[in-house]
């Protein structure tokens, strides 16, 4: 058996492959027992992106220090952090 | 060019082993052969990882959402798309054998792996009705004996002619060429050719086996 001439008379037959006949053998197949074994994803809300954000427990004086500044200054505290990072970077 | 999916919702029944066998001979023949491991015991994505035969072309980790599309995409001119599939009852095993040209059902001469296996030619069955088209399938029995055929394998092929169930002649035997093709990978000429290649068996007898039953399915696919 060898030579690719042999392997050109072998044909597929065509398939459709609409959602309706998925659907149908899906039906087909969980009535014989044959169902959805795909692993379940883990349960519950997924982790938020990092920030690498200190959290204010970490310094409380500091974070209550800078919610009391934005609030004078009628801006958000992560503005205001903006406006200490340029004034840090002129500084550097 | 045909899909050929093997299944069985029974695990070590053969289905990997057949599958390395066809891709190799066909891919020996001159066909493009795209093999889809969708097994997540990885059997055929290990015997990738030591070297593929020519023309063989492997793609892992296929789950039911993706069967049907993988093999849409594979499936062209001139090429060969062999699934080899999880040994349990899912949806991945129904949506891949209604895009089949021939299911394999591979299974051991045993009542057992009869039992389970003629859940696979059922469902065959079932979705040539609800699809409105033949969905050729055919049974071999692996694993046997080289030397003499057992009482209980006689009892399993009389039963499987008298219920009218394509049977694939010649049997796959037990060969320690056919178990240790997973950890060389390649083919089995290869394994023939290499003396650093060490098989507890004949390797040439174990090839020959192959040869006889690749030539079994490609009368089949005609």
């Amino acid at each position: 058996m060898s030579g690719s001439n042999r392997l050109a008379g072998l044909k597929a037959r065509p398939k459709d492959t609409t959602t309706a006949e998925v659907r149908r053998v899906d039906e087909v197949g969980e009535a014989r027992g044959f169902v959805d074994r795909s692993p379940r994803k883990k349960p519950g809300r997924k982790p938020s992106p990092r920030t690498y954000q200190l959290h204010p427990k970490v310094f409380p004086e500091v974070g209550e220090a800078i919610a009391a500044e934005a609030e004078r200054l009628g801006i958000t505290q992560g503005q205001l952090i903006e406006q200490m990072w340029v004034l840090y970077r002129e500084q550097g | 060019m045909p899909v050929i999916v093997m299944a069985s919702p029974k695990g070590g029944v053969g289905k990997s082993t057949c599958a390395v066998i066809l891709a190799s001979e066909f891919a020996r023949m001159g066909a493009d052969v795209t093999v889809l491991d969708c097994d997540p015991n990885r059997s055929l994505s290990r015997w990738a990882s030591h070297g593929l035969p020519k023309g063989v072309t492997l793609h892992g980790d296929i789950g039911r959402a993706e069967i049907v599309p993988t093999i849409r995409a594979a499936d062209g001119d001139g090429k060969i798309v062999i699934v080899d599939l999880e040994g349990v009852a899912s949806q991945l095993v129904s949506r891949a054998i209604s895009q089949a040209d021939l299911v394999i059902v591979p299974m051991q001469a045993t009542a057992l792996d009869a039992e389970i296996g003629s859940e696979a030619l059922a469902l065959v069955r079932e979705e040539e009705d609800a699809l409105g088209r033949k969905i050729r399938h055919a049974v071999v029995l692996t694993k046997t004996s080289a030397a003499v055929k057992s009482r209980v394998q006689k009892e399993l092929e009389e039963q499987l002619r008298g219920a009218g169930i394509d049977l694939i002649e010649p049997s796959l035997v037990s060969r320690a060429a056919f178990s240790e093709i997973f950890a060389y990978g390649g083919d089995l000429t290869r394994m023939m050719n290499d003396p650093e290649m060490m098989t507890g068996g004949k390797v040439d007898k174990a090839l020959e086996n192959a040869r006889q039953f690749t030539e079994a399915v490609y009368e089949r696919l005609k």
